[in-house]
């Protein structure tokens, strides 16, 4: 487990509640980022993985329970002042501009995002193509894009906008290995620059991989916290995963 | 997409040039000086309607009710012995206000939600109108005419009010607002979770083209000296602009200026023997380009130009 006393945390939620008519999607949740850290959150689906970033990112405030951004309490701000304040998102299907070139979906990014004094917008914005191996397609019409390719254009967006934390759904699914590799190594890319992430997969591979510490849910609750090896041994996860074995 | 500002001030500057070379022919007679006059109100009401209709994908139904508060504020204030052309800026200033009043609540909405919002509002201010007696009430208020406000004057006002707004058009898409609006309308949650305050920037293009649209309203009072609820409220002039857009391709620059001409055309020249069903007419012509030429005239023109270039070039 990290050493509490000496880190700070970018991301904290405290006693998180959502519920959607009868459904609690997130029940008294407690979760923490920490600096320099890439979390894995996992979990079956239905989890409420997806919930608690749209929570985190003020798609929607939570029940109750608060959400601290780099300490500072954000969980009635809109999606808007959240992104300015350094958290940025990408979606589990990618929303793209469809009428827009590349370079121009990463504008908005660059031209709405939090604000930094140095590089200009479209400096920025030419950074996070590069770094999301989208230069070639610079002038290209988005809807011209595969899938692969709209998935990094998400997360050039979402990077363009020079958040200090970045939440990540689902970046690998339906990508080819070589194509999960390739994103792998962008957020690797992404964390050396010292943004921290939460990283939602489904993927194990590229999320056991990469993250320092995985955050499990089931149900809306936490069922595990730990290293990717200490989480991959745990009872409770092998049976939310797998279900109860038939002697115990 | 849309030239550069440069090249977008020279190409202002050029047509008012040829607006001014054609002058002579345009107010040769008082028939021609009408069409001069209405081209370009269409132009202006089209391409501020196209500001929120195009760029932020909002179509309203409801611009009427701008246009209305313009052309009051113009003739009531000139019947009140202030200059007609000094009540223009104020036409523009309270369409805008009430643009922002109204606009405020419904831009919370959207697609068809939000149409259908606007033809209330807009059929909710021409009945407080026809009874507003301070006002006229229904029958409205008639102008009087004026020596100095001559057919010469009213075509220079015209032709640099409609020019403008063409170059508001080019400013917005090519800055940050018309970026945002672009990304808002693609994809409200995306744009937002990007940073764009979606309420804000439509709010703030909404009352930019309610203020071209109240302007337009001024110089409607200008060159007709009669204002009657029916007419400046009415939900056949909301429609116009929504038909002229359509036609003439819907988020350009250039479509709404198309579409003004092409509607003027048909209005006029083509329909006016067939007087009342020159609205259905032209339902049927948008049904044709919306199969055919659902993006408008203006991709078309654009892609007609460039052949020609490069078969000359």
């Amino acid at each position: 487990m990290s050493d509490t006393s000496t880190r700070r945390a970018l991301v904290e939620a405290e006693g998180v509640v959502k519920r959607f008519g009868g459904l609690t999607a997130v029940q008294s949740l407690d979760l923490a980022l920490w600096e320099g850290e890439i979390l894995g959150l996992i979990g079956p689906n239905g989890a409420g993985k997806t919930t608690l970033f749209n929570l985190l990112s003020g798609q929607f405030p939570p029940d109750s329970g608060t959400i601290r951004l780099l300490g500072q309490e954000i969980q009635h701000l809109p999606a808007h002042r959240i992104c300015r304040k350094g958290l940025a998102r990408t979606f589990q299907v990618p929303r793209p501009f469809l009428a827009m070139t590349v370079f121009e979906s990463v504008l908005v990014g660059a031209q709405f995002g939090r604000r930094v004094p140095g590089a200009s917008a479209s400096e920025t914005a030419a950074a996070c193509l590069a770094l999301t191996r989208l230069e070639p397609r610079r002038d290209a019409p988005v809807h011209s894009l595969n899938l692969a390719e709209r998935k990094r254009l998400d997360l050039g967006r979402a990077l363009a906008t020079r958040p200090r934390v970045l939440l990540v759904d689902e970046v690998a699914a339906g990508l080819n290995p070589t194509e999960v590799r390739e994103t792998v190594g962008i957020l690797r890319e992404v964390h050396a620059s010292g943004i921290g992430i939460i990283y939602v997969e489904h993927v194990m591979e590229a999320v056991m991989d990469i993250s320092h510490r995985v955050h499990v849910l089931d149900h809306g609750a936490t069922i595990s916290i730990g290293t990717p090896e200490e989480v991959t041994r745990d009872p409770a996860v092998i049976e939310a995963y797998l279900g109860r074995s038939a002697g115990s | 997409m849309s030239p550069s500002p440069w090249r977008a001030l020279l190409l202002g500057l050029a047509a008012l040039v040829v607006l001014a070379a054609a002058a002579p022919l345009l107010i040769s007679n008082p028939y021609a000086s009408r069409l001069a006059q209405l081209l370009f109100l269409n132009v202006l009401l089209a391409s501020a309607w196209n500001l929120v209709g195009g760029f932020a994908g909002q179509i309203s139904f409801g611009n009427a009710s701008l246009f209305g508060v313009g052309a009051y504020a113009t003739s009531m204030l000139w019947l009140a012995g202030f200059h007609p052309f000094l009540t223009m800026p104020v036409a523009a200033f309270l369409a805008a206000v009430y643009g922002v009043v109204w606009g405020w609540p419904c831009l919370r909405l959207r697609g068809p939600y939000f149409a259908i919002a606007t033809i209330g509002v807009a059929e909710a201010t021409r009945i407080v109108a026809n009874h507003v007696e301070a006002a006229g009430g229904a029958s409205g208020l008639t102008l009087p005419l004026e020596e100095d406000l001559g057919p010469v004057l009213l075509y220079a006002v015209g032709a640099v009010l409609a020019v403008s707004a063409v170059l508001v058009s080019v400013a917005v898409r090519r800055s940050r607002l018309g970026l945002g609006l672009i990304a808002l309308r693609e994809d409200a949650r995306a744009a937002a979770a990007s940073g764009v305050n979606v309420a804000r920037q439509q709010v703030t293009v909404f009352a930019v083209a309610a203020a071209l649209t109240g302007l337009a309203g001024g110089y409607y009072a200008l060159f007709t000296l009669y204002v009657v609820p029916e007419k400046v409220f009415g939900f056949d002039l909301s429609i116009s602009l929504v038909l002229m857009v359509l036609v003439g391709g819907i988020g350009t620059v250039l479509g709404p200026v198309l579409g003004a001409g092409i509607y003027l055309f048909l209005e006029q020249f083509v329909l006016a023997s067939l007087a009342d069903i020159h609205l259905a007419a032209f339902g049927a012509l948008l049904i044709f380009i919306i199969l055919l030429e659902p993006r408008g005239a203006a991709p078309r023109l654009v892609q007609l130009v460039r052949l020609i270039r490069r078969r000359l070039g």
